[in-house]
């Protein structure tokens, strides 16, 4: 009885964690939770038919760009936010796998790192538009690039990796001083290089030259304001270099067979199918048909650069060290 | 009677023993959450190497050196500016001066998130300055508490002598004021700069890619590289830093109390001149034009009054990034409450248990020199396996929360509860008031402005912490710093807007609740 004005106090202490504790374990078998990255954007409608095959909805939930997304998640490892991972890339891949992040995975699409360009741009100043990495740092090219910090984006690194296969270990960071003496322009993520700074897109900057996909041409004609007929922006195709998104099952999810399921569905034709316009990429499984505007627009490089992923992971923290000396 | 007065001391003990016992709760769980994750950190994963390597890599090197001179910058702007009006306020008293001392110390309650937005309404693109700004914002008021209540109590007449005598106004503050102010000065100084160089949330928001803090490379190596290693030296050295900052700063300075009481003595009503009117308006205009600048903002879109930024908001366009604001706004309310009761209850419980002083300035010095980031890299390497793979865990973040505050709630609590004179517990003990009564009756209702001011700092350390919860945060725990972090990260208007309506929202609220208080 005297004891109790404490014992209050602690009573309430261990209620209010005990019940903060058991609100966190909101599963709902109904569901099936994707984690993408932002730039997840695909068909509306496009899982209906997942929902009404098997009776489980799907829940898509974004966690930032492709590098955010596998840091924040190789983080809780094994206490997934989700059950299934959208959009791991194979500079990425490795470091999911050493963390162990997925029980399963499967490549799910590919496409192409590129530098792009703005037509308009070179045209009326009646400059040529550049065609290897080495015209990149000449004079006539000084303050027209704009890049993404390969620490924080997926093309970034992309485009920091294409530099070491083209140049080699020992010279592709005397390319990226060079760079950087000619004002390369550094942002942290593909959103703000592409529909901010670079000149040819929505954002109408002042950068003629952007680091992009390969299939960016053709997502310019689809969005456009005014019907056209020919992209306003091409692609330096000897800059490409090749990039393979991965879709897995996420290790420690309770909907293991739901998840393996939703992984089966994205590798059918029709999800594949719907891929090109919607994301902007090319199908892995060769029996999807590719729209016209895709065909005719979109780059996809027979001899791109790469680094294999064992490469990568070797090197990636010496690489990004470097690059942070040079260009930050 | 003898005996009585006895046997009262006795049962005094009974309610102190009662909360010594109690108090190994909140011990425990601060040694479990804090204590167990810094340490075991440190001897799994530090290595003698790694922090020379810290020191040599040449990317890092650049990051030691920002680091360092822009919090000697920010802490020099700070005192430049914070001066003149601790000088104005401690020696003149005018009308509005309490408002004046309340209003500067809003921002330092602040989310320092919701600070730097506020800069970034005003300054648009990340600069040097925008961060030295937002710094001065919410540092000001370190000088004007500290160094104010040191300058009250100085008699006037000195510096009046000294003028008398033909002293310039420089000599007289030189070689009569400084030296009387030097030790708070001293203390305020260290104080501004540990916050400055341990700056995280200010730099996510005004930083751009290349000026990162110390603080922000931990993060950065940690999250974003994955290199653990490099992140846990990196800590461990500033850590170092700060703990020597700490050291030289508050050496010979006595303890807090008596300075408490001095603000009592105002000093007498002097000439208000129009240097004295500059002195305050200038400083007040810099520490509140973010804070308002985040309010106007809000409203303008394209030049033209609109309140969408607001409805974006909360219609769903933001959720294009995963952002919910009500969720975010529900979940950071409901955390601040789980932070305030928690922290509130463990520190009146360590508090009343009457430990030495000595305890008790050592148990909050540690956790409040270690850094947020440091917490929550702490925590994410260390509670990752087992029985205690608990890091994706909602939970684990009001937790952190209250290890956060914990020190800064006793440090409110704790000179409270020694504040009660004794012989008002004896008195009410002889009139037959059982031991537990006199707590009720006498301790409670006399503890009762700072169990209200303990709770209130600890909410808002909930509200606003960043560096620790930066590290848990999921996409079903977003909170109100995180949220606006994430909107100004992505490029656009309306998430940019929204950003800055979630911030004037803070602003509000914060104002409100302060004023309340």
């Amino acid at each position: 009885m005297k004891k109790s004005k404490p014992l209050i106090a602690l009573i309430t202490a261990l209620t209010a964690l005990t019940a903060c504790a058991s609100s966190s374990n909101t599963t709902n078998p109904q569901e099936v939770v994707l984690v993408a990255y932002d730039a997840f954007t695909p068909q509306e409608g496009i899982f209906d038919d997942f929902t009404t095959d098997t009776g489980v909805a799907v829940k898509v939930v974004t966690a930032g760009d492709t590098g955010t997304m596998v840091s924040k998640a190789i983080l809780t490892a094994g206490k997934p936010e989700g059950d299934v991972m959208w959009g791991i890339d194979n500079t990425f891949l490795s470091r999911a796998q050493k963390a162990d992040l997925l029980t399963s995975y499967e490549p799910v699409d590919e496409g192409d790192i590129c530098v792009n360009y703005d037509k308009n741009w070179f045209t009326q100043r009646n400059i040529p538009v550049p065609q290897t990495f080495e015209d990149l740092t000449k004079p006539a090219y000084k303050n027209l690039l704009v890049v993404q910090d390969p620490t924080t984006s997926s093309p970034g690194l992309g485009f920091m990796l294409a530099t070491i296969a083209h140049f080699g270990d020992e010279e592709w960071q005397n390319y990226w001083k060079q760079l950087t003496a000619n004002n390369v322009k550094i942002v942290s993520d593909w959103t703000t290089a592409y529909t901010v700074e670079f000149s040819g897109s929505s954002g109408k900057g002042k950068y003629p030259l952007v680091v992009s996909y390969g299939s960016s041409p053709p997502a310019e004609v689809v969005y456009s304001a005014t019907p056209i007929t020919k992209p306003p922006t091409g692609v330096m195709e000897s800059t490409c270099f090749r990039q393979t998104e991965y879709v897995g099952v996420l290790r420690g999810t309770k909907n293991e067979k739901i998840a393996s399921q939703l992984v089966e569905y994205f590798l059918d034709k029709k999800f594949q199918e719907s891929m090109p316009l919607t994301l902007f990429v090319f199908p892995i499984n060769k029996d999807a048909q590719l729209p016209d505007v895709f065909t005719k627009f979109a780059v996809q490089p027979n001899n791109p650069l790469t680094i294999g992923p064992d490469s990568i992971e070797k090197n990636r923290d010496t690489w990004l060290d470097a690059w942070r000396a040079i260009a930050l | 009677m003898a005996r009585r007065l006895e046997s009262n001391r006795f049962v005094m003990n009974t309610v102190q023993r009662t909360m010594r016992r109690a108090q190994l709760l909140p011990l425990a769980a601060l040694a479990l959450f804090f204590g167990f994750p810094v340490i075991s950190m440190l001897v799994r994963f530090l290595r003698p190497q790694d922090i020379v390597d810290t020191i040599s890599t040449s990317s890092l090197t650049q990051v030691w050196w920002f680091t360092t001179w822009q919090a000697s910058a920010s802490t020099a702007l700070t005192v430049i500016i914070g001066l003149p009006l601790t000088w104005t306020i401690a020696r003149y008293s005018f009308k509005g001066s309490k408002t004046i001392i309340g209003l500067v110390t809003v921002p330092f309650f602040m989310p320092a998130v919701v600070v730097a937005t506020g800069v970034a309404s005003i300054v648009d693109s990340p600069s040097v300055a925008g961060i030295l700004w937002a710094h001065v914002v919410f540092n000001v008021a370190v000088v004007v508490r500290i160094v104010g209540a040191r300058w009250a109590l100085m008699d006037p007449a000195l510096e009046d002598t000294a003028a008398d005598l033909g002293a310039t106004t420089w000599r007289t503050f030189r070689y009569i004021s400084l030296p009387y102010i030097a030790d708070s000065l001293r203390q305020a100084t260290a104080i501004v700069f540990m916050f400055c160089f341990s700056s995280f949330g200010v730099i996510a928001i005004l930083g751009g890619i290349s000026r990162r803090t110390i603080e922000a490379e931990v993060f950065i190596q940690a999250v974003r590289l994955g290199d653990t290693k490099t992140a846990i030296a990196l800590s461990a050295l500033q850590a170092i830093v700060i703990f020597a900052v700490y050291t030289i700063g508050t050496c010979g300075t006595q303890n807090n109390d008596e300075l408490t009481l001095a603000t009592q003595q105002r000093t007498t009503p002097r000439r208000f001149r129009i240097a004295t009117a500059i002195a305050v308006i200038i400083p007040t205009a810099i520490v509140l034009a973010p804070l308002v600048g985040a309010i106007i903002r809000s409203f303008i879109i394209d030049n033209a009054p609109s309140l969408n930024a607001y409805r974006w908001l909360f219609n769903g366009t933001t959720e294009s990034i995963g952002i919910n604001a009500t969720q975010t706004i529900t979940t950071s309310t409901i955390f601040a409450t789980i932070t305030a009761l928690i922290t509130t209850a463990s520190a009146l419980v360590i508090a009343a248990a009457r430990n030495k002083r000595q305890f008790i300035n050592t148990a909050t010095a540690v956790p409040l020199m270690t850094s947020a980031v440091t917490l929550g890299l702490g925590i994410i390497v260390t509670f990752n396996d087992g029985i205690i793979n608990w890091r994706g865990e909602r939970w684990l973040i009001p937790i952190m929360h209250c290890v956060i505050a914990l020190p800064l709630a006793l440090r409110t609590l704790d000179p409270a509860v020694r504040a009660i004179p004794e012989e008002m517990r004896q008195a009410a003990a002889s009139l037959g008031a059982s031991p537990w009564r006199v707590w009720c009756r006498i301790d409670i209702p006399l503890l009762t402005p700072a169990i209200k001011r303990a709770a209130g700092l600890s909410a808002a350390i909930s509200l606003g912490e960043f560096g620790a919860t930066s590290f848990l945060t999921r996409s079903d725990s977003t909170t109100i710093p995180i949220a606006i972090q994430q909107l100004l990260g992505h490029p656009g208007d309306t998430l940019t807007h929204s950003a800055f309506a979630l911030a004037a929202l803070c602003v509000v609220t914060f104002t409100l609740a302060l004023r309340a208080a």
